[in-house]
C-alpha cells in the first residue's frame, strides 16, 4: 500500500488527481449536490444566517434530489479558492459563494471546472458559468430611514459599514434620503471597520458614535452586536441586518431588514437539475420578497408605522422610489436632477454619498 | 496528599521527540472522543482532519502551499525563542513584510523584468526586519518586554493595510473596494508544477529550513543562539553579548516572517487585500514549538499544521464539523505538547503534608 502510493507520488500528483476529476464529471444521473460558502458563522443571526436559511429552504423542498453542504468562516482571499475547488472536486455541480470578497477566487476557480455552475452573490465580475444575484437591501434601508427619520430626537444616526463598496455606500444614502424626507436636517455619520463580521469592532463603533451625539444605529455588517450595544446604552433604536434580530435586543430593534434567498436558491438548484441554467444576473427586493421588513417594535407610534408602510408597498408597486431626483451629494453638488430616477448601472457603481451624509474618514 | 514539580537531573533525550508525536497522537484520541460524546462523528472528524488531506493526492498542491508560509516564519520564530527572544509579532511582521513588497509591485506596475521578483524579495524581508527592530530597540535601550511590544505592533501593522488600501493604493478598476489593483505577470510568483497551485514559495521554504538548520547547527551564529537560551550566564562569561543576540534574534524571525508575506502576497494574493492578515504569524508559534525549536522538524510541523486546516475544511463538508473544531485540534496539540515538556523537565512527586490539619 504505501509502495504503491510513493510511486504514484513519483508518477506526479496530476496523473493522479486527472482520473479524481473525471470520476465527478459525468455524474448528472445522480442527485445534485449544491455548496454554500459563508464568510461568516451560521450562528451570526444575520446576513450568513440568512444565507444557510436559504440553503435548509432548498433542501426541505428539493428533499432527496438534491444534497447541500456548507464551509463557514470562509476568509475572503486565497483560503476561500481552495474551499471552492475542494466542493468542486467534492462533486458539487452548483456552488453558491455568498461574500463580495470572493470574486477573484470564483472567477479562478470558475475557470478550472467549467461543468459547475457558480452563483456569486453582491459581486461584479461574471463569466461563462458564473453568474451574479443581489438583493435590493436599500429598498428596506428606505423603510428603516423613514422610521429613523420620525423617531430620532438628535436627527443623527450612526452606521457601521463593511467596506466603501457601492452596495454598502447604496444603503447608507438609502438611509440619508428617506431620514431626510422627514426631518431635513437628519444626518447620518458613517464609520467603516473592514470586516464583515467582528462582533467587537461592530461594538466598539456602535459606542463611539453614540458617545458622539447619535441616537439611532444601522449597521451593514454580519451580526446584532451594534444592536446590543445600542440596547445597553438605552438610545431610540437600531435595525436587525440580515435577519430578524429582536430576540438579542427586544425593545431596541424597531425593524429589521430579512435578506430570503431561499425562493432563489430553489430556482437556479431547479435550473441546474433540469439542464436549464445560465449564468444571470437578478436583482430582486421587496417585490419578489427577497428583502422583508421584520415588525415593527411596539414602541414605533401608529403614525410612524403607517409612513413606513406607505414607502414598503410603494417600493413594492413601483410608486416610490427612493434614488429620484432632485438629488445632492454631500459637496451640495446636484447629482440627479429632478424627477429622474438613477439607474441601476448607476446604483451599482455609486460611490458617492448625497446630502446628510458625514464623508467617513 | 499533593503533588509537586521536581527538576530532573538529565531531561530524556528520546522524550524530547516522542513528545511531538505522542502529543499528535493524544489530540487525534481526546479530539476522537470530545467530538463523539457532543454528537458528532469523532472518529470520522479525526479522519477526515488528520488523513484525508494526505490520502487525496488532490490536496497535496493545498498542503504545500498552505505549510510554505508556517514554514518560513516558524524557522525565523524557532531561532528566536532558541536564544529566549519572545517574538510573538511574526504576523506584524509578515503583514509590513507584504506591504513593503506589495510597494514594489505598484512601483513597477506594468513593467517587465526578472529584477522585479527578487527586489520585492528584498523588500519583504527588509520591511519585517525594520518592523521587528522596533521591539528589539525597545527592548535592549529600554528594557521593555518584547512579548507585548511585538504582539501590540501586529493590530498596528493591520491599520497601516487599511489606510494604504482605503487611499494611497487604492484599486482605480475596484468599484471602491479596499483593495490594490492586480499585480502584473513579472510581480507574481510563477507556478513550478504546471496546472497546480505549487508556487515558488513552496521549494523556498523547504531550502530556508535546510539552510536554518545547518547554520543553527554548524556555526557559531548557531552556537551563540543556542549557548545564550540554554545558559544566559555561561554566555556572558563566554563573551556573547545579550543585545546583540536580542538584535540577530528579532532582525532573522522578523526577516523571514517579511519573506513568507512577500511571497504569499506574490503567490496566492497577487493582490493586497483586507484579508490578507491570516494568522499565519501566529500559528507558527505552534509550528515552532512543535517542531522542537529545530528548522527540520519545523518542516514537519508545518505539514502538520497545514493538514488540520486543509482537513478542517474537508471536515464541514463531509461530516458537518463546525469551523472552530480546527482551532479546538490545534488548541489541544500545543496544549498536549506543553504539558509534555513539563513532564520531560520535571517530575511529579506525591507530598505528604507537613500537617494534618492543612486544608486545600
Amino acid at each position: 500500500m504505501t509502495l504503491s502510493r510513493r510511486t504514484m507520488i513519483k508518477i506526479g500528483g496530476a496523473a493522479v488527481a486527472l482520473p479524481l476529476l473525471g470520476s465527478t464529471a459525468f455524474g448528472q444521473a445522480e442527485k445534485l449536490k449544491i455548496g454554500f460558502i459563508y464568510v461568516g458563522s451560521i450562528n451570526d443571526n444575520g446576513y450568513n444566517y440568512a444565507h444557510n436559511q436559504g440553503r435548509i429552504f432548498v433542501q426541505d423542498q428539493l428533499g432527496d434530489a438534491v444534497e447541500t453542504v456548507y464551509v463557514e468562516n470562509v476568509p475572503e482571499g486565497p483560503d476561500c479558492e481552495r474551499v471552492l475547488r475542494e466542493l468542486a472536486q467534492q462533486g458539487c455541480k452548483l456552488i453558491f459563494a455568498t461574500s463580495f470578497g470572493f470574486g477573484d477566487s470564483v472567477i479562478k476557480v470558475a475557470a478550472q471546472f467549467p461543468d459547475v455552475a457558480f452563483e456569486h452573490a453582491t459581486g461584479y465580475m461574471p463569466a461563462a458559468n458564473v453568474g451574479l444575484y443581489n438583493a435590493r437591501f436599500y429598498e428596506g434601508r428606505a423603510v428603516c430611514g423613514t422610521i429613523a427619520g420620525h423617531m430620532s430626537k438628535t436627527g443623527k444616526a450612526g452606521y457601521i459599514g463593511s467596506f466603501p463598496i457601492p452596495e454598502v455606500v447604496m444603503g447608507i444614502n438609502a438611509l440619508a434620503l428617506s431620514g431626510r424626507r422627514v426631518n431635513p436636517n437628519f444626518t447620518v455619520k458613517p464609520v467603516y471597520i473592514s470586516t464583515w463580521n467582528d462582533p467587537a469592532k461592530e461594538a466598539d463603533a456602535a459606542r463611539a458614535m453614540i458617545d458622539q451625539g447619535i441616537d439611532i444605529v444601522a449597521q451593514h455588517t454580519d451580526g446584532p452586536a451594534a444592536l446590543q450595544v445600542a440596547a445597553e446604552r438605552g438610545i431610540i433604536g437600531g435595525f436587525g441586518q440580515g435577519a430578524d434580530m429582536s430576540a438579542f435586543a427586544p425593545d431596541t430593534q424597531l425593524t429589521a431588514i430579512i435578506d430570503n434567498w431561499g425562493p432563489h436558491y430553489l430556482a437556479s438548484a431547479k435550473a441546474v437539475i433540469d439542464g436549464t441554467w445560465v449564468p444571470g444576473n437578478t436583482w430582486e427586493g421587496l417585490k419578489e420578497e427577497v428583502v422583508e421588513m421584520g415588525p415593527y417594535n411596539a414602541k414605533v407610534p401608529a403614525d410612524v408605522v403607517a409612513d413606513a408602510e406607505k414607502v414598503r408597498t410603494g417600493q413594492i408597486d413601483g410608486s416610490f422610489h427612493i434614488f429620484t431626483g432632485p438629488i445632492k451629494d454631500n459637496t451640495g453638488v446636484e447629482r440627479v436632477a429632478a424627477g429622474v430616477v438613477m439607474t441601476d448601472g448607476e446604483l451599482l457603481s455609486m460611490d458617492w454619498y448625497v446630502e446628510g451624509v458625514e464623508q467617513p474618514a | 496528599m499533593q503533588f509537586r514539580l521536581e527538576k530532573r537531573q538529565e531531561p530524556s533525550k528520546f522524550m524530547a521527540y516522542a513528545t511531538p508525536v505522542a502529543a499528535v497522537a493524544l489530540t487525534m484520541i481526546i479530539g476522537a472522543i470530545i467530538f463523539s460524546l457532543i454528537g458528532y462523528d469523532g472518529v470520522g472528524a479525526v479522519r477526515e482532519i488528520f488523513l484525508t488531506p494526505l490520502t487525496n493526492s488532490y490536496k497535496w498542491q493545498d498542503l504545500g502551499v498552505k505549510a510554505a508560509p508556517l514554514i518560513i516564519i516558524g524557522v525565523g520564530l524557532s531561532i528566536a525563542y532558541r536564544a529566549n527572544v519572545w517574538n510573538i509579532g511574526a504576523e506584524g511582521q509578515y503583514i509590513v513584510g507584504g506591504l513593503c513588497a506589495t510597494g514594489i509591485a505598484l512601483l513597477t506596475w506594468g513593467m517587465t523584468g526578472w529584477w522585479i521578483l527578487p527586489l520585492m524579495m528584498l523588500a519583504g524581508m527588509a520591511g519585517g526586519m525594520a518592523y521587528a527592530s522596533i521591539p528589539a530597540l525597545l527592548r535592549t535601550k529600554l528594557k521593555v518586554n518584547e512579548i507585548l511590544t511585538s504582539l501590540m505592533l501586529t493590530y498596528a501593522s493591520v491599520q497601516l493595510i487599511y489606510f494604504l488600501i482605503r487611499g494611497p493604493w487604492k484599486d482605480p478598476m475596484g468599484i471602491g473596494f479596499p483593495q490594490t489593483r492586480l499585480f502584473s505577470e513579472a510581480a507574481r510568483l510563477p507556478t513550478i508544477i504546471p496546472g497546480t497551485i505549487v508556487h515558488l514559495g513552496v521549494p523556498i521554504a523547504v531550502l530556508v529550513a535546510i539552510i536554518a538548520w545547518f547554520i543553527m547547527s554548524k556555526s557559531v551564529f548557531g552556537y551563540r543562539m543556542r549557548v545564550v537560551g540554554a545558559a544566559p550566564h555561561a554566555a556572558r562569561y563566554g563573551g556573547f553579548s545579550e543585545n546583540k543576540t536580542i538584535w540577530l534574534a528579532m532582525l532573522v524571525s522578523g526577516g523571514l516572517a517579511g519573506l513568507a508575506g512577500m511571497l504569499e502576497i506574490a503567490g496566492p494574493f497577487q493582490r493586497m487585500v483586507p484579508g490578507f492578515p491570516t494568522n499565519y504569524g501566529f500559528t507558527a508559534i505552534i509550528v515552532a514549538f512543535l517542531g522542537r525549536l529545530n528548522p527540520l522538524g519545523v518542516i514537519v510541523a508545518g505539514v502538520v499544521l497545514a493538514i488540520t486546516f486543509v482537513g478542517g475544511e474537508v471536515a464541514q463538508t463531509t461530516i458537518g464539523l463546525p469551523n472552530a473544531a480546527t482551532g479546538i485540534f490545534q488548541a489541544m496539540m500545543l496544549f498536549f505538547l506543553l504539558a509534555g515538556d513539563i513532564l520531560i523537565k520535571y517530575r511529579v512527586r506525591r507530598v505528604m503534608p507537613q500537617t494534618s490539619t492543612e486544608v486545600a
